[in-house]
């Protein structure tokens, strides 16, 4: 585990300006959380592996979304069976397949609709922060630096400096604009 | 401090958690009459049907007691409170002392008030000895088992049971089954679809009598037929335990009347839980909203009160779930409005049903079936009182979720403080 993993308070977040909707975060979480960990070999297995992240029109822009590990998280007050549950360490949001009996009353009180059904084990299923990955393989794969890990300070400071000047001529050397 | 909590289900532990996190020093005892404690009473209906075992009931650690320094008294029922004393009467005959008491007493299930109820055979299911009960019979040679009501419990059982093979009958007074979730249309989605698993439901009907020697042998219906069966479950919801509340002159209707901290009408004394009244986000009025979710975040809001921090409760959503063989279902606020001015909108496919009530271009409430994903995004929408006047067709669209209110969410972005909102927004 790598000490970005252990940090408090790291999760998934998009920058809205950045996100074009090419949906390579949906394919590398769907991959990620397969059996094989391969595009290749995991698109045949069954069930088909299950992406935990939504690509999804905001008005005229595209955002990419999926469990926010909330500081009061909704799901884990409503969930009858302790399922999920908080890291006391990092604060995420975890879930226990074992302990799940798929009652959804964790769906119905996410507001961000980040809990998905797997019909196949009548679980509830989000995003783990890829615990069997150094890194976090939405992020790896997207190509426009639109999705970042870290924590709620780190993105707010990102997205500050990103409207000063050296950071805009950053992003484009890098789009290759 | 002496803290004093009657009640050890979702109410109670959380109430207590959250008063060892506050006053570490204080004293705290936690009385419930049941034995077995720290069990998920919403799971029973897992129990039955065989998906979960005892062990996986316990919704915390074994340790919990021990880890928080509660003095847990378990199988010791509350005989009498003195509010004057500040003392509890116990049912072995000691006493206890408080400073300030939480009444998380719950609900009880109601009964039929038909001849025949006290046979061998005849249950509801509200806990685990009711639970054992049923396990225990039904292993006896039953196959046929009729179940009285068509509510959420009813309906629970009809699947837990129906689930492993029994022949099984739902006896329902009313038109349809879920009357208090849902209207008839989204109703008989459900209806249609459990029948394909063995599970019939008669509607208009009521059972008139129980028949049976000792044991239950069949009920008869109020239409004069008689139905043979071998177990019997009464499903006709549940009543607060305000017994005690009551004795002390406690303000009480339907349950124990809070106020917005979560206080009772008495000095030293706060309640939660299924017995609680206490105000419906909503409708504003003052309801029992007897759900787990609730239960627990009025357990948090009254301790916080309790241990001096002063903490508004903001209300409780009606809402619930509901998964009967594999088909999902989740309503949430009023979904059956009363009174004039409510615009409808439903969407329906082969195998889902959307139904949003809307009442001046706000979201009143809402119900899902099959397709449930997105229920928590309508929720925030309801609680919140958001303006969808220009939404309504978004709404009801199939690739509605998060994203498509982010726009909403900017425009009233004062009313969603959790942090979690605001970083979505950042870069909006």
């Amino acid at each position: 585990m790598t000490d970005k993993k252990q940090k408090k308070g790291v999760k998934i977040f998009c920058d809205i300006t950045k996100c074009l909707g090419c949906k390579a975060c949906e394919l590398a979480c769907a991959v990620e959380h397969s059996k094989a960990k391969e595009l290749a070999l995991s698109i045949k297995e069954k069930p088909t592996p299950k992406k935990r992240r939504k690509v999804s029109g905001v008005e005229d822009k595209i955002m990419s979304f999926g469990c926010q590990h909330c500081e009061e998280a909704p799901c884990v007050a409503a969930c009858m069976s302790s399922a999920m549950y908080k890291d006391p360490v990092t604060g995420e949001t975890k879930h226990d397949k074992d302990k799940c009996v798929g009652c959804w009353m964790c769906i119905m009180v996410c507001p961000f609709s980040a809990i998905i059904q797997d019909v196949t084990d009548k679980v509830a299923m989000k995003c783990d922060l890829c615990p069997d990955n150094e890194d976090y393989a939405c992020v790896a794969a997207c190509p426009t630096n639109a999705l970042f890990s870290g924590t709620p300070e780190e993105f707010k400071r990102r997205v500050e400096e990103k409207s000063s000047p050296a950071a805009l001529k950053r992003t484009k050397i890098k789009s290759g604009v | 401090m002496r803290y004093c909590i009657i009640g050890g289900s979702a109410a109670g532990t959380s109430a207590c958690e959250m008063i060892r996190g506050i006053d570490k020093k204080a004293d705290i005892t936690l009385i419930t009459d049941e034995k077995f404690a720290l069990y998920s009473r919403c799971l029973l209906s897992y129990l039955l049907a065989g998906s979960i075992n005892e062990d996986k009931l316990k919704f915390k650690e074994k340790d919990f007691f021990e880890r928080n320094k509660i003095e847990a008294l378990l199988g010791v029922r509350v005989e009498k409170i003195d509010s004057k004393k500040r003392e509890l009467g116990l049912s072995n005959k000691k006493k206890v002392t408080f400073d300030r008491l939480l009444i998380a007493t719950g609900a009880r299930p109601k009964e039929m008030g038909i001849p025949g109820e006290d046979k061998k055979g005849v249950f509801a299911l509200r806990t685990i000895e009711d639970a054992r009960g049923i396990l225990n019979r039904s292993n006896k040679g039953v196959k046929r088992v009729a179940i009285l009501g068509g509510g959420l419990i009813g309906m629970r059982d009809a699947y837990a049971l129906g689930h492993k093979g029994f022949d099984i009958k739902v006896i329902v007074k009313s038109g349809q089954i879920l009357s208090q979730m849902m209207e008839k249309e989204g109703a008989e989605i459900i209806e249609a679809h459990i029948k394909k698993f063995g599970v019939d439901v008669m509607k208009g009907l009521a059972a008139t009598e129980i028949l049976g020697k000792d044991e239950v042998s069949g009920i008869i219906l109020d239409n004069g037929n008689k139905l043979d069966c071998e177990l019997v479950i009464v499903g006709k919801g549940v009543a607060p335990n305000i017994e005690l509340a009551k004795d002390i002159g406690l303000a009480t209707k339907e349950g124990i009347i809070a106020d917005d901290y979560l206080a009772a009408s008495q000095d030293g004394i706060w309640t939660a839980g299924d017995v609680c009244e206490a105000k419906d986000l909503v409708t504003g009025e003052k309801t029992v909203n007897a759900l787990w979710p609730c239960a627990v975040e009025q357990g948090r809001v009254a301790a916080l009160n309790m241990a001096g921090k002063k903490t508004k409760y903001e209300g409780s959503q009606s809402m619930n779930s509901l998964d009967l063989f594999g088909l999902s279902t989740i309503s949430i606020g009023v979904t059956k409005p009363k009174g004039a001015g409510y615009e409808i909108l439903t969407s329906k496919t082969e195998n889902s049903y959307k139904r949003l009530v809307i009442k001046g271009d706000i979201l009143w409430g809402m119900t899902l079936v099959g397709k449930v994903e997105n229920a928590g995004v309508y929720g925030i929408l309801i609680r919140n009182k958001i303006n969808i006047s220009d939404y309504k067709k978004i709404l009801l669209r199939d690739d509605f979720n998060y994203a498509k209110i982010l726009p909403l969410i900017k425009k009233e972005a004062q009313k969603f403080c959790k942090p979690e909102f605001q970083d979505i927004l950042l870069t909006y």
